[in-house]
């Protein structure tokens, strides 16, 4: 066995690992969701399946993989079907760059935290990635051969292509801080309280609104409002199909909610000196006590995330288009504008 | 002529007619019960009570009038019954006076007095006299709390009427329809004051062949009819005009639908036909064939073996087998039962497609069916129009068929709508036919022995003319749906059927693949590569005016105008001014 | 285009044009309001217990001596849906005449009511059933042996009928 395939086996099993991690974590926040919108709305929320409804999820996913699998006689096949992939398929990819905790050392040997951590060029690959998720919702729309699918779909692009620039714009001032493009290297950098939110305020709440609209959620979820656009892109999707656009809304949540973690929140980092656990740098229990503490703030970014949606009415198109170009984009220059002048003068 | 106002408006009336005539005939309504234009005046109901008077004559002899210039009336004190007033010169009628009304409105409540409120149960609501007055002319309660008086319910008067007493209105009609229309003078009032009630005398039945008509006639619920007693709400009925098809005088009458099932058959005003009545027969008989027993989809005869197939292959089989044999070895059987249109169609068929002139008709008689007041002995409703279609046809005869048969001259018949009942000698040979081609309704002994079997539409689902005895040409048209009419007749079903789709029971009821005779034809000769292209009846009926000097220039249109047209006479067609409707308020 | 400029006070001032307080207020409402009591009945166990004003499917009351319907038809002439056949047939029985068939279809009845209104008898009234289940079209169908319902059970409707119909 050569190295390659060692790395390549080991790559597998670290996807296969995420891959299994993402799934209950997409089946946990539609529970979440499903019960936070009830605790909202004076509801109890699904109480039915399993000890409190816990195992609703499975139920609904169960529901859909008996469902009849529907494609229109007019729809363009091929598309149709590789769409809802595409879009589910983007949003794990992600997580190849992705660190969940510091590596550890054992033996000499040095083990990573995620399937690529380190390289190099980790936030460029994760907006590229970002940008092919747009195909899948508007392949979905416009194989479906259906006006409001189309909608739907030309919506979804023109929301994305829009909120990917002051995206990219607001992580340009976190690079400058850095100096580099790799996420660990980013999150080494907040150590010890210095996380990138107190240094970059304005920079995160521009991140933060355009990954709301990145991911179609509640109040950007005007690809798929029902009042104009019936179901929006999906329409004209039913059983599994429909199951993996619904995933890949709820994983795309999740990698959002890791992206900010990582950018702004310190990522893997303690909230407090690991001395005072008696923790050894680069150990197991380190390793296990940061991606304790990722999860954890993971996880309230995704509460935050359903939170809003269940608060905050949708925005009008042009609303949308308004805030995103004539507020945010300004925004984000500005906010580089500042913070390379203060990095030139403090060198 | 004489000239009466009535509420101010002046009309021109015969001398010797009553008020209520001449009001009915000016379009003016009367309330009333007992009155009848067929029956004799008896004058007993009061509903029609009105306020009659003169101008004032001045003693110079003119006229008097007030400041206005109007004329001055001198009405009576006392109401007078407009059915039995005879109109006079100057006369003027008040119909709508306060004292009118209340006259009106207190005759309806005595006659509520002992009526059962038993409208739920009752088989007239929804066309009764007495709930149409109820609404129009009555204050709508009563000061009454006494026990109402109970009689007797459910006496059989004969096999087809039934007499509830208790909701008898004591107007006489049946006794006066009995006596002057029926000849079988055997009711009579029995009892006085509330306790009137109507009986037959001893031992008698009322059982003559028109007896149902008083259930027609009478204005509550009192006579109802054992054979439908129940069946359906008169508002779930469509009622559609057509002709009765037992005998050749032609009765007018309407179709009583729901579910696509006829559920009752009841005579239809016609003055010059019918007048107001049918006869028991026709109303009992003349749809049950309709209903039940029919061959509703094309079959073919395969080794003896009977099987059903579609329209395509039936018409392809058809065509094929005529094809093997000599013009002159086929024979044509028109029917007096098909319409004018289908006869026509059948002729023109044999004459130009099959390029015979072997066509004939049966006639079906039946002496001892006919009487002075409807019933005649033809038993088929459209004998006339056969004759005047097949006059000038130089054709092997009918009914000489069994003897053509015998000795081979005729291998082929093709019989549309005839069942040879009356015949037994023709069934007989038909045994030794190469090929029978059959137009049935039902099963019988014809569509047993037949080759092709193609169900013809029956008079209830085909439109088209009868010519009757007398020679007046009458149209109708279909009251069921078929399969091929389905569309064109959403427009005039009742509501449950109108509205069906389906998944709602109420079409389940059969939708009968039948097709009228002529489209039959007219399938055959397209498929002999003749290129008719009818479209619908009307159509047909002006080529058969433009053909026939009997026919000429007749319409549908216009035969519905003028209740049907004499032969001939399409130029001068007599009308009528007026036609009484006892039941105005009735559905249709 | 019938467009009207928002006056001076209708417009948003500085801080409710930055949206972030308003949104977090917003936000603070929802979280306020998860912790609240629940109105949620938890249906199977705990029932919704009708009173007699309440519209549930209709049924035939019984009586002792059979039903009241006289298959007067009125119900299913006045139901908006076209849901009711009925096919009347003679009985020996004083009142001459009963339903045969008395069918609703209960996939197409609105609960409107009008039926009972029409009733001459008082023979349809609506119940308090409310959970209907049916797993095929034709279970939707009711005959007579689901429609007919004791006279006993169907008090408070009765009398409720006889306060305010």
């Amino acid at each position: 066995m050569n190295e390659i395939s060692w790395i390549l086996i080991e790559a597998g099993v670290k996807a296969l690992i995420i891959i299994g991690m993402m799934l209950l974590v997409a089946a946990a926040s539609v529970y979440v969701e499903r019960k936070v919108s009830a605790f909202i709305q004076l509801r109890i929320g699904p109480n039915r399946v399993g000890p409190f409804g816990l195992l609703q999820p499975f139920a609904d996913v169960f529901k859909l993989f008996l469902k009849e699998d529907i494609i229109p006689a007019a729809a363009d096949r091929w598309f149709h079907r590789i769409a809802p992939v595409i879009s589910l398929g983007v949003a794990f990819a992600v997580y190849a760059v992705i660190p969940f905790a510091d590596y550890i050392v054992i033996d000499d040997k040095i083990i990573q935290f995620g399937i690529a951590p380190d390289v190099n060029i980790g936030i460029l690959f994760i907006l590229a990635l970002t940008s092919v998720g747009v195909y899948g919702i508007t392949l979905a729309g416009w194989s479906s051969n259906n006006k409001y699918s189309l909608l739907g779909g030309l919506r979804s692009s023109a929301q994305m292509i829009s909120y990917e620039l002051s995206m990219g714009l607001a992580l340009v001032s976190v690079i400058l801080i850095t100096g580099s493009l790799s996420l660990t290297d980013i999150v080494r950098d907040q150590a010890g309280w210095r996380w990138n939110i107190f240094i970059q305020p304005l920079g995160f709440i521009i991140f933060l609104v355009s990954s709301f609209a990145e991911t179609n959620r509640a109040p950007f979820d005007l690809p798929e409002a029902e009042p104009e656009l019936v179901g929006g892109f999906n329409t004209e999707y039913s059983g599994m199909k429909f199951g993996m656009f619904f995933l890949a809304e709820y994983a795309n949540m999740a990698t959002a909610s890791a992206l900010i973690a990582m950018l702004y929140l310190g990522g893997w980092q303690l909230p407090f000196p690991p001395e005072w656990l008696g923790l050894q740098p680069h150990t197991l229990a380190m390793a296990l006590a940061q991606f304790a503490f990722l999860v954890i703030k993971v996880a309230v970014l995704i509460f935050f995330f359903i939170w809003v949606r269940w608060s905050i009415p949708r925005f009008r198109y042009d609303q949308l288009m308004n805030l995103g170009w004539k507020v945010l984009l300004p925004l984000a220059i500005v906010n580089i504008l500042i913070t390379a002048v203060v990095l030139y003068i403090l060198k | 002529m004489v000239h009466i106002t009535i509420d101010g408006i002046t009309l021109e009336a015969t001398e010797g007619k009553t008020i209520i005539e001449t009001a009915f005939e000016n379009g003016i309504q009367i309330p009333h019960f007992c009155w009848h234009p067929e029956l004799s005046i008896s004058g007993n109901c009061r509903m029609c009570l009105v306020e009659v008077g003169f101008p004032k004559k001045l003693s110079d002899g003119n006229l008097e009038r007030n400041s206005d210039g109007d004329l001055v009336i001198n009405y009576f004190p006392k109401l007078q019954i407009a059915c039995a007033t005879f109109v006079s010169e100057g006369m003027h009628v008040r119909l709508n006076s306060p004292k009118v009304i209340e006259a009106q409105e207190a005759v309806m409540e005595f006659l509520l007095i002992n009526h059962p409120l038993d409208c739920p149960i009752c088989d007239e609501a929804g066309q009764c006299k007495l709930q149409e007055y109820a609404f129009l002319h009555s204050k709508g309660e009563s000061r009454f709390i006494e026990m109402k008086n109970h009689k007797d319910k459910r006496v059989p008067w004969g096999p087809n009427v039934l007499f509830d007493a208790e909701r008898c209105i004591s107007c006489s009609r049946c006794i006066r329809f009995a006596k002057e229309i029926a000849k079988q003078d055997v009711l009579t009032f029995v009892q006085r004051g509330d306790h009137v009630t109507i009986e037959l005398f001893e031992g008698t039945k009322f059982d003559n062949p028109y007896s149902m008509n008083v259930i027609d006639i009478c204005p509550v619920g009192a006579l109802t009819s054992p054979d439908f007693r129940f069946k359906s709400r008169v508002w779930d009925m469509s009622f559609n005009d057509s002709i009765c098809p037992g005998c050749g005088r032609g009765c007018n009458i309407k179709i009583g639908v729901r579910n696509n099932e006829i559920l009752r058959l009841e005579p239809r005003t016609n003055l010059f036909v019918n007048k107001y009545w049918m006869c028991d027969w026709g109303r009992l008989t003349q749809y049950t064939f309709v209903n039940k027993n029919r061959i509703t989809e094309p079959m073919i005869k395969n080794n003896d073996q009977l099987k059903i197939v579609d329209w395509k292959e039936a018409i392809e089989f058809t065509v094929q087998r005529l094809r093997q044999y000599k013009p002159n070895e086929i024979m044509f059987i028109a029917s007096p039962k098909a319409t004018n249109e289908d006869n026509f169609i059948l002729k023109k068929f044999a004459n130009e497609i099959i390029n015979t002139n072997n066509i004939d008709f049966l006639k079906h008689i039946d002496e001892s069916f006919e009487d002075d007041l409807l019933r005649v002995k033809s038993k088929t409703p459209n004998e006339r129009g056969c004759e005047i279609i097949f006059k000038d046809i130089q054709s092997l005869k009918a009914i000489e068929l069994a003897e053509n048969i015998q000795n081979g001259k005729i291998k082929v018949v093709y019989a549309m709508e005839e069942d040879f009942a009356d015949y037994p000698m023709i069934l007989e040979s038909m045994k030794n036919l190469e090929f029978l081609v059959v137009h049935t309704y039902n099963n019988n002994e014809i569509s047993l022995l037949a080759n092709v079997i193609f169900p013809a539409s029956t008079y209830a689902e085909a439109e088209g003319t009868y010519v009757n005895i007398n020679g007046r040409v009458q149209h109708f048209t279909p009251a069921l749906v078929t399969r091929e009419n389905f569309r064109f007749m959403g427009m005039k079903m009742s509501r449950l059927d109108k509205f069906g789709a389906d998944n709602d029971r109420w079409t389940y009821h059969e939708q009968r693949n039948c097709k009228q005779s002529w489209k039959i034809l007219q399938m055959l000769a397209r498929a002999l590569s003749f290129d008719w292209n009818y479209r619908n009846s009307s159509e047909i009926f002006s080529l058969i005016a433009g053909e026939f000097s009997e026919f000429k220039s007749m319409t549908y249109e216009l035969l519905d105008k003028f209740d049907g047209i004499i032969v001939g006479k399409a130029d001068s067609p007599e009308s009528v001014k007026y036609k009484y409707e006892s039941h105005y308020m009735k559905p249709n | 285009m019938n467009r009207r400029k928002n006056s001076e006070a209708e417009r948003l001032n500085f801080w409710e044009k930055l949206y972030i307080p308003e949104i977090a207020k917003g936000l603070g409402l929802t979280f306020s309001y998860m912790f609240r009591p629940k109105f949620t009945r938890q249906y199977p166990e705990e029932r919704f217990e009708p009173t007699g004003s309440y519209r549930g499917r209709p049924v035939l009351v019984l009586e002792e001596d059979g039903e009241r319907c006289v298959a007067c038809g009125l119900c299913s002439r006045v139901c908006p849906a076209l849901a009711i056949e009925v096919q009347a047939a003679e009985t020996e029985k004083e009142k001459e005449r009963y339903p045969e068939k008395f069918e609703i279809n209960m996939l197409r009845c609105i609960f409107c009511g009008f039926c009972e209104e029409v009733c001459p008898e008082e023979a349809i009234v609506m119940s308090k059933d409310y959970d209907l289940v049916f797993e095929t079209k034709k279970d939707a169908i009711y005959g007579k042996d689901k429609l007919l319902v004791p006279i006993a059970e169907l008090q408070d409707r009765l009398e409720f009928l006889r306060q305010y119909k």
